[in-house]
């Protein structure tokens, strides 16, 4: 209860800022590749590879503003939890410079590593009451896959972004950015590694764009 | 008589000489085939020794290589399985992927060099090396941890594209010595456990089993051919050169996968098996290479030879006594055969001759007695006619008449006897003929009977009759006449005075013959006495006389005739004679 409260606070804080002087939003649709799984009441997502392309399923999108954005001085905390032999959540997109906390929450060892060029480390085997909680601190642009030595099958993707303008689709492809700065920009939606869509856009103050991604 | 023994034992010597060319041909065509069927044999035994031998060895090879194939097919699909290993694969971290596997395979390459039994579950490596999706080696980072290689042999690693199955190899490597080694290599290939594809191959180099000392008590040198090399390194370099050629040609003009063929190495000759070692490798093919010493083999059939040519020659030996023995035992009898064969001809010969001089001789006297009797006939016919003659005359004193007319009866008896004479001649010559008709013989004979009471000097006897008339035999009439007279003058002649003849003819029922039969009373014939010999006499003195030819003629006239004459008995002054004549069937019948 104490962790869902912080993650919500996390949330309201990281848009609070930007919020302030910037209002434009942008809504719309991105079509998601169709899922093979009928959809779960439990939401619950897991990386799947095909044919060398990792994706959540059931699919869903990152839809974010690319652009040179100040950074900035404090980000928040993120978590990518193993609960029940699965990455919590699977996806997770960050701006540049989070740090990423990886709590243990199953009855076993988990060794988180990564060879991705974006992020390499290892947090090495460690149990659940492993304190401090393992962190590393993503610096780096690009796809970060998360893998446990120990538990093959486990997935993982964190999103590295230049950007605090983004968010995840919902599993129908509906996405809302709201609070976003005036300008041009480009709006790119990650649909799965290989795949990224993207629209430039003109933003203005106190404007709804509707952007959908064929 | 000499030249035929010659020539007799000339026939036995080539009977003999051709038995034992015989039996030669014979030993030399079964000791001939003998060889060839042992030359065969051994060659072949040795052969299929050799190739068992070969195969033994192969098999052993290849279990060695399926134990490590399935050890590091195993291996390899943990080792895919492992996320590093994926990672480095898939999130492009190559630089990752030796430091990943190093934990994994550490145990490849650790450790000592375990003995040759143990070197397939314990996978005791020499190298290893990944190759990228290409089929290019990757460079590992540290090549201490994986086994160093020189460029040259790491470049042989690589595969033209990642194979779906493990591949076998062998590749050669240069050592400081200046020799080389083969090293065999498995290439696994490595299965995306998320994705099925392959994503790389590990290929693990290992020392081929050394098989020098394994068959060293059969001289066996085994080795591997391999990208047109050999390497045997138990034969000389030059041995190895020349080798190297035959195997290369052998491999290029066969499709097959294994021969043997027979090769000189160093002036003995040997036998050299191939194989392919790795079937449809994408590797480079390479051959298991066997050299055996046919120098066993080749002593074995030379001791064979020696055996089967020895038992050879005994059996000619055995076959020349034996030749010997059975041209004698045949040619006893053959020279036996021979010898009576000569005898009989000769006897033959001398039968022969002695029947052709009796013939001339018969013949001569036949003529000689014909002629004689012409001769005589003549001086008689004129004797005759001059006493006939001088009879007629008048004037002579009546002494002279009586005497003149006993000279005269004198001459008709020399004329019967020279008619009986050439009657006889003629018989005997064969010249005479029997004209046959029917003649009635009681007509014949009771003319005689009467012709016979009519004779001057007749003594008294009785006579009687017993026959029917009309009975008919067939023959001449002038002969049968001739036969009766002759047994009616003797039974008159040889009689006493008072005396009986007795005639009886008669023909019994249902035979083809008629019997005559004359008896007379009087002295009778001894036993002993063959009076049907010619010019037989009585050898008891009586005042009757005959000129001894008479009943000599009946008898030949009446078997002449086929009838016959004999004496039926003569006893108790009883003397009968027994004539049969043919009877004259057609006539009787008539009458």
């Amino acid at each position: 209860m104490r962790l869902r409260g912080l993650l919500w606070f996390n949330a309201v804080f990281s848009i609070m800022p930007v919020a302030l002087w910037a209002s434009a939003v942008v809504e719309g649709r991105v079509e998601l590749p169709k899922s093979h799984t009928a959809p779960v009441q439990a939401k619950r997502y897991e990386i799947v590879t095909k044919g060398g392309v990792l994706s959540t399923q059931p699919p869903l999108a990152v839809v974010y503003l690319d652009g040179a954005f100040p950074k900035l001085a404090s980000l928040p905390t993120k978590q990518v939890a193993q609960k029940d032999l699965t990455f919590v959540p699977a996806l997770l997109p960050v701006p540049v410079g989070t740090k990423v906390e990886f709590p243990n929450l199953d009855e076993t060892y988990h060794n988180i590593f990564s060879y991705s060029p974006a992020k390499r480390f290892d947090l090495g085997r460690y149990r659940p009451e492993e304190r401090p909680i393992p962190t590393q601190v993503f610096d780096k642009l690009g796809l970060v896959t998360l893998r446990c030595d120990i538990h093959e099958h486990m997935r993982g993707l964190i999103l590295v972004l230049n950007t605090p303008y983004f968010v995840m689709t919902d599993t129908d492809g509906h996405f809302r950015l709201s609070g976003l700065p005036a300008g041009r920009y480009t709006l790119k939606a990650w649909i799965d590694s290989r795949t990224t869509r993207e629209k430039p856009v003109e933003l203005k103050n106190d404007q709804t764009l509707h952007i959908d991604f064929p | 008589m000499r030249s035929a023994v010659q020539a007799r034992d000339e026939g036995v010597a080539s009977f003999r000489t051709r038995l034992f060319t015989a039996i030669m041909v014979i030993v030399a065509t079964l000791t001939a085939f003998g060889f060839y069927l042992a030359q065969r044999k051994v060659t072949a035994d040795a052969e299929r020794n050799l190739q068992e031998n070969f195969q033994a060895e192969l098999s052993s090879l290849h279990r060695l290589e399926e134990l490590r194939h399935a050890a590091l097919a195993e291996r390899c699909d943990v080792l895919a399985a492992k996320p590093r290993i994926h990672a480095a694969m898939e999130d492009n971290a190559i630089d990752l992927l030796y430091p990943s596997a190093k934990d994994e395979l550490r145990d490849l390459m650790e450790g000592d060099e375990p003995p040759p039994e143990q070197a397939a579950p314990s996978l005791h490596a020499k190298f290893y090396r990944f190759l990228d999706s290409t089929g290019a080696v990757i460079k590992p980072p540290n090549p201490y941890d994986v086994g160093e290689l020189d460029a040259k042999t790491e470049r042989q690693l690589a595969l033209s594209r990642l194979p779906d199955t493990q591949q076998t190899g062998y590749i050669r490597k240069n050592t400081e010595t200046g020799g080389g080694t083969i090293d065999e290599v498995i290439a696994v290939p490595i299965f995306s456990s998320y994705t099925g594809d392959v994503i790389s191959a590990l290929v693990i180099g290992f020392k081929p089993l050394e098989l020098e000392e394994k068959n060293a008590e059969v001289g066996m040198r085994s080795g591997v051919w391999v990208t047109g090399q050999l390497h045997l390194p138990s034969l000389p370099k030059s041995a190895q050169a020349s080798l190297n050629e035959k195997i290369a040609s052998a491999v290029a003009n066969s499709d097959r996968e294994q021969d043997n063929f027979r090769v000189n190495v160093d002036g003995a000759p040997q036998l050299l098996f191939y194989k392919r070692l790795n079937p449809g490798s994408l590797f480079p093919a390479a051959y298991e290479i066997c050299v055996y010493p046919l120098a066993y083999s080749m002593a074995q059939l030379h001791r064979l030879r020696w055996q089967i040519g020895g038992a050879g020659a005994l059996l000619l030996l055995g076959g020349f006594v034996a030749s010997h023995v059975v041209a004698l035992r045949f040619s006893a009898p053959v020279k036996k055969l021979a010898l009576d064969s000569e005898q009989n001809r000769a006897q033959r010969k001398r039968a022969e001759a002695a029947l052709a001089s009796t013939t001339q001789e018969l013949e001569r006297s036949a003529r000689y007695s014909a002629d004689a009797s012409h001769q005589l006939k003549s001086p008689v016919t004129v004797l005759r006619i001059g006493l006939e003659i001088l009879l007629t005359r008048e004037g002579f004193k009546p002494e002279v008449y009586e005497e003149l007319s006993a000279l005269l009866h004198q001459t008709h008896r020399l004329t019967g006897v020279i008619d009986d004479l050439l009657l006889l001649s003629r018989m005997d010559a064969g010249h005479l003929q029997i004209a046959s008709t029917p003649v009635n013989l009681s007509q014949l004979v009771d003319e005689w009977l009467d012709d016979l009471s009519a004779l001057p000097d007749s003594p008294d006897v009785k006579i009687e009759k017993e026959f029917t008339t009309g009975l008919f035999v067939a023959g001449e009439e002038r002969y049968t006449s001739l036969i009766v007279q002759n047994l009616l003058e003797n039974a008159r002649k040889y009689n006493r005075p008072g005396g009986l003849i007795r005639v009886s003819a008669s023909r019994a029922c249902g035979s083809r013959n008629v019997v005559l039969k004359i008896g007379n009373t009087g002295r009778t014939i001894p036993p002993a006495e063959n009076i049907f010999e010619r010019f037989h006499h009585r050898s008891t003195p009586s005042a009757a006389s005959g000129h001894g030819i008479g009943l000599n003629l009946a008898r030949e006239l009446a078997r002449l005739h086929g009838g016959d004459l004999c004496l039926v008995r003569s006893e108790n002054d009883w003397t009968e004679f027994e004539v049969r004549f043919p009877a004259s069937d057609g006539v009787n019948a008539v009458a």
